[in-house]
Order: structure tokens, then sequence, then C-alpha cells
């Protein structure tokens, strides 16, 4: 019995490690050609430099609203403030609409058009129109807009645990030293939060790199290659241009990407057990 | 607990303002889209203007419902997304059950290994999956994306239900084994009902993600009666111009809903076994 709840997971993580070993090893008829051919694309450097800001933008902008969403909710449970859930809920509900839908959703609030949703809003301020998507910074912008409104939940998660996880005793010695809030939330929240920040910023980058349905229900990767990142550009190559060989490089960069973050946290989480 | 300092009361007016600001970003997208399904191809022209529509009407979801083609995608939906979730949780049960109550060499490890699973996108893993498929002829078939899915949604689940275990006391295990069960029967009999929660919010989780699931079903489905909502409604929005976004929208708004309410139901149950996963991680 001990041998069988021992072996069934053992033997299935086995299973997992195996497959994905193999199942990114390139096929048969690969060389080093497709390689040598997608390095020599001029449209990478563009897609990676896409993909260096679409994430560092995100993953900043990603924790810094989900942090202040969580401190303000803890702070306004423990004053007995009304509207806390419905307010944690409704950001949660964005969370779980599915990637395609975000998009489409975002592309009719960004219809350009006089009609259109936030052209017409800033019509009312007297404000001219702006072309969400098809200028290419104000594209990119917008696709951050999106994904933004998607996926500040999971950090407010995290975030929103771990400050609980805080022993209040600190914070009631801090309260009796006469420490002002900016004070309290860097000399404890702060600090006290450090290793969730880290494990979180791992966690969503892996994640922003990977997105890639939000942005082609949103843009398609245009105007030009103007959003197309990495995970997007991945999926073009394969599932547009049919190049299994070509596509199966760029999915062995994102996939070496993912797990040199994945080692990165498990070097954080050696760290803080130690 | 209201009162306080006037400082303090500042504060509730700063949270108020603040959570205020952030509420219209998020309420806004659903607000909009409810608008727009609701409209009639008139109105979609008026914009701002008619953000509660003078003629409402349910004739966009009455069309998109009458339309067997998408009764059929949403029952599609369900179906891979439930088998899926399932699968996940039942392959996650004997997995998370030994990194509770066992004692082994490197459990740490495991655990982690499952993380870092996690964090591989579908993107990688498909590309040759959809080739294996191919040669394997498994393409096109339901089982195939309830096993994908199972395979994705398994580390969330095992790391949800490690803690749902962890939760439920080893002296009730203990004493049922005293009484002649060995642990197959504690396992079933005792911990799993106990764990009832648990396994309800993994399962929900997983069926949640599962029904955004876009790519694995757009690679392996490849006829139209066999696609989720979530496919379907990407390649219907390839075909609407201006004059059908009312029907988008509604599509949309159906697609969306189900997900949506159920979290909104079982929010606090999902959200605690969540903060409780995150914690302990």
């Amino acid at each position: 019995m001990l041998a069988l709840f021992y072996g069934v997971p053992v033997l299935d993580m086995v299973r997992l490690a195996f497959s994905d070993a193999t199942l990114v090893r390139p096929p048969e008829d690969y060389s080093f050609k497709a390689m040598g051919v997608l390095l020599r694309d001029p449209a990478l450097p563009q897609v990676i430099g896409t993909t260096l800001l679409f994430t560092a933008i995100n993953v900043v902008a990603l924790q810094v609203v989900g942090l202040a969403i969580a401190l303000t909710i803890v702070r306004g449970e423990a004053r007995g403030l009304r509207g806390m859930t419905a307010f944690r809920t409704l950001v949660l509900a964005a969370w779980v609409v599915p990637g395609i839908a975000n998009g489409l959703i975002w592309q009719m609030l960004f219809d350009e058009a006089p009609y259109g949703t936030l052209n017409s809003l800033l019509a009312y301020g007297g404000l001219g129109p702006v072309a969400w998507l098809s200028d290419p910074q104000m594209a990119l912008v917008s696709a951050v807009i999106a994904n933004l409104w998607q996926g500040t939940a999971f950090s407010m998660i995290v975030f929103y645990a771990a400050r609980r996880g805080i022993d209040p005793v600190l914070y009631d010695v801090a309260a009796l030293d006469g420490a002002g809030p900016w004070r309290i939330f860097r000399s404890i929240t702060l600090p006290l939060l450090r290793t969730a920040i880290a494990v979180n910023t791992v966690l969503v980058t892996v994640q922003t790199l990977n997105t890639f349905d939000s942005i082609l229900a949103l843009t398609g990767g245009g105007p030009g290659r103007a959003t197309e990142v990495l995970a997007l550009f991945t999926f073009n190559t394969v599932f547009q241009n049919l190049d299994l060989a070509g596509g199966s490089v760029l999915a062995l960069l994102l996939f070496a990407i993912s797990m040199a973050l994945a080692a990165l946290v498990h070097g954080w989480r050696g760290r803080g057990a130690a | 607990m209201t009162g306080g300092g006037r400082a303090a009361r500042i504060g509730d007016l700063a949270s108020y303002v603040a959570l205020g600001l952030l509420a219209v970003f998020f309420a806004t997208p659903f607000i909009w889209l409810t608008s727009l399904a609701l409209r009639t191809p008139a109105e979609i022209y008026l914009g701002a203007a008619r953000l509660i529509p003078e003629a409402p009407t349910l004739g966009n979801f009455a069309r998109i419902l009458s339309d067997p083609a998408f009764l059929i995608y949403l029952w599609n939906g369900l179906k891979l997304s439930a088998l899926g979730g399932a699968l996940a949780v039942a392959l996650a049960i004997p997995a998370a059950y030994a990194c509770s109550r066992l004692d082994f060499r490197r459990k740490q490890a495991v655990l982690i290994g499952i993380l870092a699973v996690q964090m591989i996108s579908p993107l990688v893993i498909l590309v040759p999956l959809y080739r294996w498929m191919g040669a394997l002829d498994l393409l096109n078939l339901d089982a195939s994306v309830v096993a994908i899915y199972g395979a994705l949604g398994m580390p969330l689940a095992v790391w949800l239900l490690k803690v749902a275990f962890d939760a439920v006391p080893l002296e009730i295990e203990e004493a049922a084994i005293v009484d002649g069960a060995n642990r197959f029967q504690v396992l079933t009999r005792i911990t799993l009902p106990l764990a009832r929660p648990g396994l309800a919010s993994a399962f929900i989780l997983a069926m949640v993600m599962n029904w955004s699931q876009f790519l694995v079903p757009f690679i392996l489905l490849e006829r139209d009666a066999d696609w989720p909502i979530s496919v379907a409604i990407f390649n219907f929005a390839g075909a609407v111009s201006a004059s059908t976004t009312q029907l988008l929208a509604a599509a949309c708004l159906v697609a969306v809903m189900p997900a949506v309410l159920v979290f909104v139901l079982l929010q606090r149950m999902i959200v605690s076994a969540l903060i409780a996963g995150a914690v302990k991680g």
C-alpha cells in the first residue's frame, strides 16, 4: 500500500517529466538549418524586443496594481469598510474571462470608429479620437491595458494572502512607536513581502510570456508586427506558415526561458527555507 | 470597527476613491459588453450616448441561442472542461495524498517539480503533441483533448489538494487504521469526504481554466461540430462586421457568463482554497 501511494505520483511525475523532455525534442527532419534560418529572420529581433517590452511593462504594472489593491482591501477589511468582497469579486471576475473573449471584448472597447466605446467617451471630454489599435505604439499600450484588466487578480490574491500572513503584532508595535503609514509600509510590509514579490515576479513573468490568445483576438499581432510577442510569433509560425521546424525552435526558446525562470524560483525558495 | 481618528477617516475615503476608480476600470468592459448585447443594430452606431439602450432587445441572445451550432459549442465547452477537470482532480488525488501523508525523500523536489511543469506553456508541448497524435490517429477525439486538459490541470490540483489534505487531522485517520481500515479505505471513506471543499475548489478551478482554453481544442479538433465555445467565438469574430457587433457582444457574454457566474457564486470557497495554497506555496 505504501509503495502504491508512493509509486503512483512518482511514476506520474516521471511520465510528465519524460513527456516534457521528449516532446520538446525537435522532430527528425530537423537540422541546424532551420535554426539558422530562423535566427537570421529579420522579424525575430523585433519580436524579441516587443516581447521584452510587453512583459516588462506588464510585470511591473500587474504587481504594482495588484499590491495596491491587496493592501487597500486588507486595510478596508481591518477598518470594517463595506464593499471589499464585492470589489475583490469584480477583479476576480475579469480573471476568469477566457483569453480569446478578453481580446474580443477589448477590441470592441477600442473600436476606432466614432461610435467606439472609448473614443465616444473621450469625445464627451472634447478629446480627439485615439488610434487605439492602428497606431503601432498605441496598440502595444492597448494590449497592456487588456492584459492588466485580466491579469491583476492573480497578483492580488498572492499579495493578499502574503499580507494576511504577516503577524499583526508588528503593526501594533509600529503604531505604538508612532510610525506613519509610509514608514510602516517601507519598514514592515515591503520587507516581509519580499519573498512573495520575488516568487510572484517569476510566476507573472512566465504567464505574461506565454500570453498570446488575448493578443491574437485583439490585434492579431498587428499593426505590422507591433504587438507580435514571442508566443504569438510561435503560434503564427506553426499554424499560419505551417513551419513546424521553425516553430519548434521558437517553442524551445520559450521553454528555455520559462525553465530558467522556474529555476530562479527554486533558488529563492531554497534560500528562504535555509 | 469604523470610527477612530480623523486621519483614519481620511484614509477610508482615500481607499474608497482608489477602489472606486479601479472598479470603474474593471467593470467597464462588462457593462459595455452587456450594453452592446442589448442594442439594436441602429443603436450600435450611437456609441456612448446610448449606454442604456432606448429600445433594449433580447433579440441578439435569441438569435445566438436559437442557432443549434451555438448550443453545440456551449455543450462541447461544458463537456470538455468538466471531464478535463474531473480527470485532473482524479490524477491529483493520489499524488497529493502521498505528498501530504507520506514522508519520502525529495518530497520538496517533487512538489517544486510539479510547479515547474505548470510553467510550461501548452504552446511548447502542443507542437510535438500534434504530430504524435496525428501519427497515432488521435486527432479530432474528445478523449485526446480531455487527456491534455487533465495533464495541464493536474499540477495546480495537486497543490490545492495537498493543502486540503494537510488540514485533515491525522488522528482521525489513525483511529480508522486502528479500526482495521487500510490506506485505500482511509482515503476514500475518511480523507476525501473531509476534504470536500478542497476537492470542489480544485475541480472548479480546473474547469474554469479549461473553459478558457483556446489553443488545445483549436489545434486538436479540426471539425466545426467538435469545437468548444472558446474556439467558436474566435472564428465567429472573424466573420462579423460593424453591423453585427451586437451579435458578437451577445455571443461573448454567453461565452463568458458561465465561468464568471460559477466563480462569483463559489468565490468564498475558491478564494480561501487559493489563499491557503498561496501561503503554503
